[in-house]
């Protein structure tokens, strides 16, 4: 049944159903952004649409967030198992455990089953979305101070929530009883809107083609980013190149969770070997499997040609070695409401590391240290009566790693370039606070012959009593510099007069007082003497770089002052300092 | 007196000038665009104008009576970035909103992707001490000494635009005023001030300091072209106001293009884009999309009940964003002169073109790499001796050589490269419709098309049947469409007002206040363009949200005060859209905008006589519908009359354009001699 992909004119055809299903996946992700009403869905982004085959494997997907879009396909592969010869047309299932694929409970997945003329299940469309409430103990999906998975929320290994056309009454009402959310249904009903329009038009796709003509497309595709991969990876040094990475503690205070890695270069391949991570059974830091999975390879993609496809043929290129019971692989039934993040998105750090022994040109680590999402909350808004909660997602900026010949800019890693932040006068519209400003903080870019960006200083004022649950990292393992760059400064938080190390649970901030927030830099590229002395002074000029800073940390002496702007180079002077450094 | 109207489009490589008598025939020339200042083209073209009617340039222009411009003059300042000095007074603690950009970056998959080009260094984006609360009453005084400090050292770092933008501004402008009065009496000769909340006056800050930095940026350059343009048109005889086309698809005069220069951003084709619309709706036909397939770009836009659809806050524009409304139409780069190229033996086409030099292979200026105009010479879709009205000869053999060449390399012939190329681009260029249909939420299966631009017939059909479209329209001046459709567009005063408040709670006075401020000033604009009342038409909506969402949804109301019923509309709208249970949320109300629209006189279009059979002018071989066809029978455009039928396969040429039709499909021309083809299935 099988159709290869032997002529060119057959690769015409393989490019033009690859190009569909990435339409496709485009107008699944829209679908969603029109029709769902949790912000976060709707607005930010947050939203992964994928095609798989009929063993699970990622076919095309599309915008979103790349650690998610690449963790999205264990859960399908689960299912696909689990329901075997049970899947039929007209079915969207639904599954959000992280012990089954999942990388945490707020990000559910919905995927229907296509299939050919003949009944033959040839491809999957899926739709992940991040929801704002999961159940469990806490509101918000976030319960960062969950001792085990059962308090962060309610588990959903799959479920069809549609069987065979018609929607199961029973399963809607389950899931709605164990929501906080009003919206909860409404949005989970947009992602089935989504999932059913992916499958209509897949089974055009399979009527105007042919079953085995789509099969051998998708296969041609991953073939396609295998070879692009591997004949990347073959150019890179045979050796062994390890890095570790620390999280400075998870939000019980069990301090520096260990992530090491062991990447292997072997022709083609790659073995990527977490042994040596984190074993301690107590620590509350979790990262499933999924998640680990999707950070290796958001990682590894952001490293190499961004024009290769990102599909499955990724994964075909690694061997990955992930201990079972490392905090990279826990155990079921840990809690992984921070683990997701931290150590998460700390695998992506470790692999920039070790690959910048050896490819530094093409490393910058796409992280961010968000410990967990601010949460602020009180009984009124004094404007209305009305309770509040605010999940604290307004713009801040930090952590932004430069790249050989970028300097770190903007707010947050590439990574995160299509999550869409609220606004401050939006914000306040809805939340009795008043934010004082947020502010690049001079000299926080890590530095380097190309800066890290620079964190920010976050300030905000409640306007009547509001209590606060904030979790930090980033304070003495901070983001790290690459080639030579120095790392990033530290996060550093007050809330009203408590300092927040590692977290805060229910701080009562009185009106007039404040939350300030300074998040630290991201990691410089390369050695900071050697940065162009005029960039240095641009800095300066612009307040990214202190006069002092530019002395301190790139050898680059200025005379006069910005206030009177008389600023100036001294080269003779710089060039002496340097040299004594060196 | 006679009473010409003129419309002028500065296209990347043409100026084109359409000349519209009082009888509503119409009369074509292009003048090479001139990218220093672009009125010297435009001053060639209406000689050129002047010349062909057998007038002098004076008498053609005293017998004028609109002139309609587009101009690229803003958007080549922002692609080259060549604006004004530009500084940035802010809130203080946010100078830093144009970096952070919402977290928003192009490329999510590659990290060396550089800053944009900032168009106010941080050195000259200065905080003022001063705050609004979101209930838009002062939490900090203005401190007037920061504001004439702050102007004095952007005077000394040379800044000749400043831009101001504080928080909730749009609330309550008070401070944004005063700080333009310190600014003036501080720094009298600045060339230009632009207020936040003058420019759009809306909510988040980000969407509206990068709207109200790039309109400081682009001004001046914009105003002094203008400038020189109203002047020399004036003295050769000109006597009525200038218009210029601005991104919403309507016109302004000078004078306000000049003042929110922002609003001429990305206008070029918008006049395509409403004369696609007049097209359309002459033919008969219903919802349509237009696209205009030239040598480089590929634009689309929706057209609902005769609108193009408009799209504000989230518009991105070289990198930075722009608020304002601005006729949606997204643009992929595949066009004529896409490069067919390889890699590891898998074709691809574009995005990179080979522009009009060298163009294609076939033009014989020098370009070696093949283009999908070689492909579709190759294929026989372009005729050799014909092509721009027989001025052109395209060199057949130099592009089937270079087919071959490239061929060669992934084991194919000539004619199976430009079969596959010709396939890819038609495939990305019906992705990029259905990607903008999924957009609006909108099914193919139930759009015509609008097909203009020197490639857009002969492409045209293949795509609306492989997106289950009926009809495709081929205007005849499918040359020369955006300048002709310049002439169609009506005045467009696009006005806002925040006001932030639970619907419920409402205040019905305090709208019906700013709407009169509202429509005081749009009747005020329209009136300095000589529209008269009657033909002004208000057209109202109301910006709703659900708690929690960003993006607002414009909702129209037949009174600015009918709350309830904007709220009842939205949500039916999500209601209907959004497969979701009604929502026990109660909608915010986040302000309130007027689109004023000023109708200009429209001549109608003389109707062509009905004619009998009209023989074909030759025969080619002409690949079509995935095969071969020996002897394609090849009608010339202007010979067709209205009430003819031709039957695919055939060919149809025109001046500037060819109309390919496949098996089964059948055209006809309407009585305004445009080319109206139904598909085959």
């Amino acid at each position: 049944m099988t159709v290869q992909v032997s002529s060119p004119v057959d690769v015409v055809t393989a490019t033009v159903i690859r190009s569909a299903m990435e339409t496709i996946c485009f107008e699944m992700a829209t679908y969603v952004s029109r029709t769902a009403t949790t912000p976060i869905l709707n607005q930010s982004n947050e939203r992964n649409a994928t095609i798989l085959d009929a063993t699970g494997r990622l076919a095309a997907l599309s915008v979103g967030i790349p650690q998610f879009m690449l963790s999205s396909t264990l859960p399908v592969r689960f299912a696909a198992d689990f329901f075997a010869g049970d899947l039929h047309p007209g079915d969207v299932l639904i599954a959000n455990d992280p012990y089954h694929g999942g990388g945490h409970l707020p990000d559910v997945n919905v995927f229907a089953p296509v299939f050919d003329a003949e009944g033959t299940l040839v491809l999957f469309a899926s739709i992940q979305c991040h929801h704002g409430d999961t159940g469990g103990a806490m509101a918000g999906g976030y319960n960062v101070f969950a001792k085990d998975i059962w308090s962060e929320g309610v588990r959903y290994p799959v479920l069809k929530l549609v069987d065979r056309g018609v929607e199961r009454k029973d399963v809607v009402l389950m899931m709605r009883a164990n929501n906080r959310l009003p919206g909860f249904i409404g949005d989970l009903r947009s992602q089935v809107g989504a999932a059913q329009l992916g499958a209509r038009r897949l089974t055009e796709i399979i009527e105007d083609y042919g079953a085995g003509t789509v099969r051998a497309a998708v296969e041609w595709s991953i073939g396609d980013a295998t070879r692009r991969f591997s004949a990347e990876i073959a150019a890179w040094p045979d050796g062994v190149y390890e890095a570790d990475v620390y999280v400075d503690s998870d939000p019980a205070g069990n301090t520096d969770i260990h992530v090491h890695v062991a990447i292997t270069v072997e022709g083609d391949r790659l073995i990527i070997d977490f042994e040596g991570s984190d074993t301690r059974p107590h620590i509350t830091a979790w990262s499933t499997f999924g998640n680990t999975r999707g950070n290796v390879i958001a990682q590894l993609a952001s490293l190499v040609d961004p024009s290769i496809p990102k599909n499955e043929g990724f994964f075909h290129c690694i061997d990955l070695r992930v201990p079972p019971g490392c905090c990279l692989n826990p155990p079921e039934g840990k809690p992984v409401s921070s683990g997701t993040h931290h150590p998460g998105v700390e695998v992506g750090d470790a692999i920039a590391l070790a690959m910048s022994q050896i490819i530094p040109d093409r490393c910058c680590p796409q992280s961010y240290k968000f410990g967990s999402p601010r949460q602020m909350w009180g009984d009124a808004d004094p404007r209305t009566g009305v309770a509040f909660f605010d999940h604290g997602g307004e713009v801040s900026a930090g952590w932004v790693s430069a790249a050989k010949g970028t300097d770190g800019w903007g707010a947050l890693s590439a990574s995160n370039g299509n999550l869409i932040k609220a606004s401050a006068e939006i914000n306040e519209q809805l939340f009795p606070h008043i934010l004082r400003g947020r502010n690049y903080l001079t000299d926080s870019g890590g530095p380097g012959r190309w800066r890290g960006g620079c964190g920010s200083h976050f300030v905000k004022e409640v306007r009547t009593p509001t209590r606060v649950n904030q979790y930090i990292v980033n304070q003495r393992h901070t983001h790290p510099g690459i080639a030579g760059g120095h790392d990033g400064t530290p996060d550093r938080c007050t809330v009203g007069t408590v300092e927040v190390s590692p977290a805060v649970s229910g701080v009562l901030l009185q009106t007039g007082e404040r939350l300030d927030y300074r998040f630290g830099g991201g990691g410089g590229w390369g050695d900071p003497l050697l940065r162009d002395p005029q960039a240095v002074l641009d800095d300066v000029w612009d307040e990214y770089v202190s006069v002092e800073g530019a002395r301190r940390d790139y050898g680059v002496v200025i005379t006069g002052s910005l206030a009177e702007m008389t600023l100036a180079l001294d080269l003779e002077a710089t060039e002496q300092e340097r040299k004594a450094r060196r | 007196m006679t009473t010409y109207r003129i419309g002028i489009d500065v296209g990347g490589t043409f100026t084109d000038c359409v000349l519209k008598r009082p009888d509503g025939s119409l009369l074509l020339e292009k003048a090479p665009t001139t990218p220093l200042d672009q009125s010297d083209g435009v001053m060639a073209g209406l000689e050129q104008l002047a010349a062909a009617e057998d007038m002098s340039l004076r008498d053609l222009l005293t017998g004028t009576l609109t002139i309609v411009h587009g101009t690229t003059t803003g958007d080549n300042t922002m692609i080259q970035m060549t604006g004004a000095p530009t500084g940035l007074l802010v809130t203080r603690g946010f100078r830093d909103e144009i970096e952070f950009r919402r977290c928003y970056k192009e490329d999510i998959w590659d990290p060396t992707l550089p800053a944009p080009e900032p168009i106010a260094r941080r050195r000259v984006r200065l905080e003022i001490d001063e705050r609004m609360t979101a209930e838009g009453e002062i939490d900090t005084p203005l401190d007037e000494e920061g504001v004439r400090k702050a102007v004095a050292r952007l005077r000394a770092f040379g800044v000749t635009s400043i831009a101001v933008a504080f928080l909730h501004s749009y609330l309550n402008p008070r401070h944004e005023r005063r700080a333009r009065e310190l600014i003036l009496a501080e720094y009298p000769d600045v060339e230009m001030v632009s207020l936040s909340h003058e420019v759009h006056p809306k909510p988040p800050e980000f969407e509206r300091t990068s709207t109200t930095l790039v309109n400081a940026y682009v001004g001046p350059p914009i105003a002094r072209y203008l400038r020189r343009l109203t002047e020399r048109l004036a003295d050769n005889g000109y006597a009525h106001e200038l218009l210029v086309a601005t991104s919403a698809g309507g016109v302004a005069t000078a004078d306000a293009a000049a003042r929110r220069a922002v609003a001429t951003l990305g206008s070029g084709p918008t006049g395509g884009v409403s004369a696609a619309a007049r097209h359309a709706a002459a033919a008969g036909l219903g919802d349509v999309v237009s696209v205009d397939m030239g040598g480089t770009s590929y634009d689309l836009c929706l057209i609902r009940d005769g609108r193009p659809d408009v799209k504000m806050d989230w518009n991105w524009f070289q990198r930075y964003c722009v608020g304002i409304p601005m006729v949606d139409i997204p643009s992929v780069g595949a066009g004529g002169g896409s490069i067919i190229w390889q890699e590891q033996g898998v074709l691809h086409v574009g995005p990179q073109s080979a522009q009009s030099t060298p163009g294609p292979v076939c033009y014989g200026r020098g370009g070696l790499e093949p283009t999908i105009t070689d492909a579709d010479l190759v294929l026989g879709r372009l005729d050799p001796a014909g092509f721009h009205g027989g001025r052109m000869e395209l060199d057949v053999a130099g592009a089937r050589a270079a087919l071959a060449d490239l061929g060669g390399r992934v084991g194919l012939d000539a004619e199976q490269v430009a079969t596959a190329a010709v396939r890819l681009v038609d495939a990305h260029m019906t992705d990029a419709i259905r990607r903008v249909l999924s957009l609006a939420g909108a099914d193919p299966r139930r759009f015509d098309l609008v097909a203009f631009g020197g490639m857009g017939g002969v492409h045209a059909a293949t795509q609306a049947r492989a997106l289950g479209m009926k009809r495709v329209l081929i205007p005849r001046a499918a040359a020369g469409f955006s300048a002709l459709g310049l002439l169609a567009a009506d005045h467009v005063i696009d006005g806002s007002r925040g006001y932030l408040s639970p619907t419920a709670q409402a205040d019905r006075g305090h709208l019906a206040e700013l709407a009169a401020d509202l429509e005081g000033s749009a009747r005020a604009e329209l009136r300095i363009a000589n529209v008269p009342d009657e033909r002004v038409r208000l057209e109202w909506s109301l910006l709703l949200v659900y708690p929690g969402q960003t993006f607002d949804t414009s909702i129209p109301v037949a009174d600015p005060c009918e709350v309830e019923a904007a709220v009842a509309e939205f949500h039916r709208r999500n209601a209907e859209a959004r497969l979701i249970e009604a929502r026990a949320q109660e909608p915010l109300l986040r302000g309130i905008r007027l689109t004023a629209v000023g109708e200009v006189d429209r001549p109608a279009d003389p109707e062509l006589p009905e004619s009998g059979v009209v023989g074909p002018v030759g025969h080619r071989r002409i690949w079509a519908g995935e095969r071969w066809h020996d002897r394609v029978p090849v009608y010339a455009m202007e010979s067709l009359m209205s009430g003819f039928v031709i039957d695919g396969p055939a060919a149809i040429g025109g001046t500037f354009t060819t109309v390919i039709l496949a098996p089964g499909d059948r055209a006809r021309p309407t009585p305004t001699g445009d080319l109206l083809i139904e598909v085959a299935g």
